[in-house]
């Protein structure tokens, strides 16, 4: 790349007028990030003529202390710390118009614990920036200085556990459907069934909230009655997630409290909510035992595209540090978006305390969680108990996975399809645990735990052709080489 | 007890196929012939291992041989349905400190795991402190906790006898026996035992506990090494650690043997491991009066006459114990009789 | 209705060969095996009684399997679990838990209601079993 610095005298850097952001210290080739600097990693699609070098000092400028133009105010802080400085920039492999941009951010640009604060830096102004044709933060590098700063799951994966006595396989949920018009009584029937059935979870949808059809108090009682119904049908603890979310915090926490009350172990909030109102939902769930689950509502509008918008990895990094309990991380073989290494990379980034640079996963930084309590990944949507060896083959054992239509649309009903799924899952864990290859085997271990479990030789003859099989848009840019690792 | 010159006490994980599990026979049908079977257990690689590990001892492997003969026999006895009862395995090794008896343990350990006998080659080597407690109620967590960690392999239990104690009558070593024989007798597919010590004690012992005698179903006894055998382990320790004796060093080396072999407290293979160390130490004492001398790898590795002959030996005293002790003493301590 | 609580309980009962695999994938991934008992079922039961120490460094089930022997038969119609432990950092916790031994009748849980004031119902669950005195239960 371009090797030529920002050098100058300060009487010409700071003259009035325009100059080019990489005249301004936002290009520093031989910046080495310190251990404390936040990195962010940026695919750029500069516009046409617009040099890659430029474009990403325009990006760590307008990402920190720039504008379009010349201040001698800059003159009055210590401006060289205070700018970020991107340090690297190379060409997307295959792909002439696009370009990696690391940048290099100090510590002190960002309040402590607070991800509105980290966001409006880093994503506020600059996704709109007419030089660029498009932008995507691909990854960042959260120092644990940083990482300290948040209080993290109000909950976590082993205290999930030790909070639900459930141990060594994952979790089973299903979200209850239709969607929408159920009337309290009606939806808490298929809580019931379901929890009856075999599931630990049920979980209401994004979009119930407070509507005609079904006033959110009628909605907790019914459930909570189905909850506590079926806790005394088998013994174990079972829940449900009760969608607090609503039009303001004052609501959010009236219905949560609501949800304590019952004895619901556990609330739910969409990511629609904003940052700030997920911390705040957070802290109240860390101070009331409360398992926090997020409805990922909204991500694809800026997840999904390559070209533009934030990683999901990034929104995994920054809900990890705002502090859910459960996140929405794509189940590979459902009905949505999910390239299989991605989505292996968003489950590390969840679930590991220690994330090492993958890049065939989409990882490019080494990510320390300094002890930061894991977030349970949930796994929905278009799953079913017929690809039970390779769901847990593929996403592991701390997961969700959560069968909606594949639990409700049983042809036996909801508790049998609970069943089947229970059946099939315990079924699964148990071959692996004795050291078979479930991958291979998978189709055959179902086949005989259906020899005595009806409901799931009946689940499987109904979905057994069910898959859904395109490409992904969210694939990693390098391939498993030595190269690519290096 | 024992001359092993590498191999760890407990074993690695499993790592072999149970070979002769894999071999279906079909009802009433004989496989082609023992051999196969042998050659098909891996079986052959222990042995080669065995002779690489231990010099001599001839009757000794033989016996090793002749119980893995008699395993193998009545497992395909067993398959084809001509014996129903599981054979019994338990062990007891005699012999003297240094003949071999742990190193033999772990190779035995390593056949039965082949065969198909046990699950695991592992062997955990315990004496009575590790499975006796001090006061009441402390004896039986110990041992079981032990018998646990053993069980899929096998137990050696060195100088087994000290188990028991006649004069003490409110000795806790007989609530051990009781319990290591109700698993001897009744897991006899989960642990093998194998009890080791000098002839004379375990002799009285078995006497005096028929039970434990009863349930013991081979015996091997480990003679003393011969003075040429003595020296060849003496020259193969030291080529494994990269030393060897020049010409007027092994000659004094095998005077050395033949005086130190007579002497009380002899231990085998273990003295004359002991006595190579102290000749290493005074060879690097002398280099280092000869500092000024360039070194060589030759004289790093070389061991020389005198590094031998300065031994306490030559003048009437034993090595390893202090000047003057006289013989009767440390001959009634348990491991340091002749 | 059996409670079906632990990693496998709506299998069938779980033969001795089965709960042996299991042990031996806790041993093969460092863990220590614990048995434990009781006769009050109710979910938030955490502490059952421990058989013994936990098993730490068996190198094979057949100690397990010894020990669960002998808890049987001093209990044989009690809730029997064996569940294994994880010491590694950022864990150190239970990582399975499965039910080896159940009584022979489970009369179940009664849910009792308290109303209060609205709608809202403060809810008790309640294992049958344990209407009567510990020991007196199955």
């Amino acid at each position: 790349m371009a090797t030529e610095t920002a050098q100058r005298s300060a009487a010409d850097r700071y003259k009035a007028g325009v100059m080019q952001y990489k005249e301004m210290g936002y290009w520093q080739p031989d910046y080495e990030p310190s251990d404390t600097d936040i990195i962010a990693l940026f695919r750029i699609s500069p516009q046409d003529g617009v040099d890659a070098v430029e474009a990403a000092a325009a990006v760590a400028g307008e990402s920190s202390t720039a504008t379009w133009t010349v201040v001698w105010t800059d003159r009055l802080t210590a401006c060289d710390k205070y700018r970020a400085k991107a340090y690297k920039v190379e060409q997307v492999p295959g792909n002439p118009e696009q370009w990696f941009a690391y940048i290099a951010y100090d510590l002190d640009l960002f309040e402590p614990g607070s991800i509105a604060n980290l966001t409006a830096s880093i994503i506020g102004n600059v996704f709109g920036f007419k030089p660029l044709k498009a932008l995507r933060l691909e990854d960042m590098r959260l120092p644990v200085a940083y990482v300290k700063t948040f209080d993290g799951p109000a909950t976590g994966i082993v205290v999930e556990r030790e909070r639900l006595d459930k141990f060594g396989r994952p979790l089973l949920g299903a979200t209850v459907k239709p969607k929408l018009g159920l009337s309290g009584r009606n939806y808490g029937r298929v809580v019931y069934e379901a929890l009856k059935g075999g599931l630990d979870f049920t979980k209401d949808d994004e979009n119930i909230n407070s509507q005609p059809f079904m006033h959110w108090r009628d909605r907790f009682l019914y459930c909570m009655e189905a909850v506590k119904k079926a806790e005394a049908a088998s013994g174990e603890i079972k829940g449900t997630y009760l969608n607090v979310t609503a039009a303001t915090m004052e609501d959010m926490y009236e219905r949560a409290e609501f949800a304590k009350e019952l004895g619901s172990t556990i609330v739910m909030i969409d990511l629609v909510i904003g940052y700030t109102a997920i911390q705040s939902m957070s802290k109240w769930a860390r101070r009331n035992d409360m398992i926090l689950h997020l409805h990922r509502a909204g991500h694809s509008t800026y997840t999904r595209q390559k070209s533009h918008g934030v990683s999901f990895r990034v929104i995994s990094k920054w809900m990890r540090l705002a502090g859910v309990d459960h996140i929405h991380a794509g189940t590979v073989v459902g009905k949505l978006e999910g390239d299989p290494n991605t989505t292996r990379g968003f489950y590390d980034i969840l679930r590991e305390d220690f994330v090492p640079r993958k890049l065939e996963h989409g990882v490019f930084f080494d990510q320390p969680w300094a002890s930061t309590r894991k977030v349970m990944p949930v796994a929905s949507g278009g799953i079913h108990a017929g690809q039970m060896h390779q769901l847990i083959d593929l996403l592991g054992e701390d997961c969700v996975l959560q069968f909606g239509g594949g639990t409700i649309g049983h042809p036996m009903g909801i508790a049998a399809g609970a069943v089947a799924n229970r059946v099939a899952l315990e079924a699964m864990i148990l071959a692996r645990n004795e050291g078979r290859d479930i991958k291979a085997e998978g189709p055959e271990i179902l086949e005989k735990a259906g020899k005595f479990c009806q409901p799931l030789a009946q689940a499987l003859s109904t979905w057994k052709d069910i898959t859904f099989d395109y490409t992904s848009t969210d694939a990693p840019d390098f391939a498993p080489t030595a190269t690519a690792m290096a | 007890m024992a001359f092993s010159m590498h191999a760890p006490v407990q074993a690695r994980p499993e790592e072999r196929r149970q070979a002769l599990d894999d071999i279906d026979l079909p009802e009433g049908e004989l496989p082609g012939s023992l051999a196969e079977i042998y050659e098909k257990s891996g079986i052959p690689e222990v042995f080669a291992r065995l002779d690489r590990d231990l010099i001599g001892l001839a009757p000794v492997k033989g016996r090793v041989r002749e119980i893995a003969s008699l395993l193998i026999v009545d497992k395909v006895r067993r398959q084809l349905g001509l014996t129903a009862e599981p054979p019994t395995l338990h062990m007891s090794f005699t012999g003297n400190p240094g003949t071999g008896k742990t190193t033999v343990a772990m190779r035995m350990a390593q056949i039965l795991h082949q065969l198909g006998y046990i699950r695991t080659d592992r062997l955990v080597a315990v004496t009575r402190d590790d499975m006796v407690g001090q006061y009441i109620g402390h004896t039986a967590p110990k041992t079981k906790e032990i018998l646990k960690r053993a069980m899929g392999g096998v137990l050696f239990i060195d100088e087994a006898y000290y188990l028991f104690r006649p004069e003490n009558e409110r000795d806790y070593g007989a609530e051990a026996i009781e319990i290591l024989l109700q698993i001897m007798e009744n897991q006899r597919d989960d642990l093998v035992v194998v009890v080791a010590g000098y002839a004379d004690k375990m002799a009285k012992f078995f006497t005096a506990n028929p039970g434990f005698r009863s349930r013991v179903a081979h015996h091997i006894d480990f003679p003393d090494y011969g003075a040429a055998e003595l020296l060849e382990i003496g020259e193969l320790m030291l080529a494994r650690q990269n030393y060897r004796f020049d010409a007027k060093a092994r000659a004094a080396f095998a005077d050395y043997v033949k005086i130190r072999m007579n002497q009380p407290h002899f231990a085998n293979a273990r003295s004359i491991r002991n006595a190579l160390d102290r000749a290493r130490m005074r060879q690097a004492i002398r280099l280092f009066q000869e500092k000024d001398k360039p070194l060589t790898k030759e004289s790093l590795t070389t061991i020389q006459e005198g590094e031998i002959r300065q031994s306490r030996v030559f003048r009437g005293g034993i090595e390893g114990w202090p000047e003057g002790v006289p013989d009767a003493q440390g001959a009634g301590q348990p491991g340091m009789e002749k | 209705m059996p409670m079906t609580q632990g990693t496998f309980s709506f299998l069938p009962d779980l033969t001795d060969e089965q709960i042996r695999a299991q042990v031996k994938y806790c041993f093969d991934n460092g863990w220590a095996v614990n048995i434990e008992y009781t006769d009050d079922p109710h979910p938030r039961n955490t502490y059952w009684e421990m058989w013994d120490l936990p098993m730490f460094d068996l190198a094979d089930p057949a100690g397990v399997i010894t020990e669960l022997e002998a808890c049987k038969k001093v209990f044989p119609n009690h809730y029997i679990r064996i569940s294994a432990f994880d010491s590694t950092a950022g864990w150190e916790s239970l990582r399975i838990s499965f039910i080896v031994n159940r009584p022979k009748e489970e009369p179940g849980y009664h849910l009792e209601r308290n109303e209060t004031h609205g709608r809202t119902v403060q809810y008790t669950l309640r294992p049958y079993a344990t209407q009567k005195p510990a020991g007196q239960r199955y």
